[in-house]
């Protein structure tokens, strides 16, 4: 139980206490418990537990298509731990592929903690694209 | 939790389905003699590349226990394939 529940808790005992010692009415405690519940946090959102990727297509020749892909993040987090166990070596070819092909990102600045906090913030993560004859949504469920 | 059942669905042009379900941990118990030799080649590969093993392990333990909940659906035109990891 948390510590606002427990104080909301302790107040409504409180009210209690005062109607069965006659200090308030009924009426009263009423009032003061709806005022109580008014005051509730609203519960927390539940946290994504999949990162799912739709796509679907049309194509004149085979017809309409659909890819459909559920990840856990679980298994995201688990990847980025993987990476994490990539020798120097490998980081240099793909920093060097990477710069070839244009994208000068150094991968051996990369700490498994900001891994982290990227998969973290992919809850709030949501891509469409759409096109005539193409559809792709990526989100977290 | 490692994951306990692989689906793999596939539909064929006819249109008839196909369905494999492989049952992870006994396939595991008949394969490990393999298993052993392929985490020895693991073990050799760490060392090589200068990884710790114990770090390795741990990792693909998680990746392996991360794997249940995992779903690919492919459709195209007549043919599909679904495999479901639970």
């Amino acid at each position: 139980m948390s510590e606002c529940e427990q104080r909301m808790n302790e107040q409504r005992r409180q009210i209690l206490q005062m109607l069965a010692d006659g200090k308030i009415t009924a009426g009263e405690a009423e009032r003061l418990l709806d005022a109580l519940d008014r005051e509730k946090p609203a519960s927390p959102r539940a946290r994504p537990r999949y990162l799912r990727v739709l796509v679907s297509w049309d194509d004149d020749f085979d017809g309409p298509g659909r890819v459909n892909v559920r990840v856990p993040l679980q298994l995201l987090r688990a990847g980025v731990r993987l990476a994490s166990l990539l020798p120097p070596q490998a980081l240099a070819r793909a920093n060097d592929e990477l710069a070839r092909s244009g994208v000068p990102i150094d991968l051996t600045q990369l700490k498994p903690q900001h891994l982290d906090d990227l998969v973290e913030h992919l809850d709030d993560l949501t891509v469409d694209v759409d096109q005539p004859d193409a559809k792709v949504r990526l989100y977290c469920e | 939790m490692i994951p306990m059942l692989v689906t793999i669905r596939r539909r064929r042009p006819g249109g008839r389905w196909r369905r494999l379900a492989v049952p992870v941990l006994p396939v595991l118990l008949v394969l490990s003699p393999l298993l052993l030799l392929a985490v020895l080649a693991g073990l050799v590969a760490c060392l090589v590349f200068r990884v710790n093993p114990a770090q390795a392990l741990a990792v693909a333990g998680r990746v392996a226990g991360a794997l249940p909940g995992t779903l690919i659906e492919v459709d195209d035109g007549r043919t599909a394939l679904r495999i479901s990891v639970r």
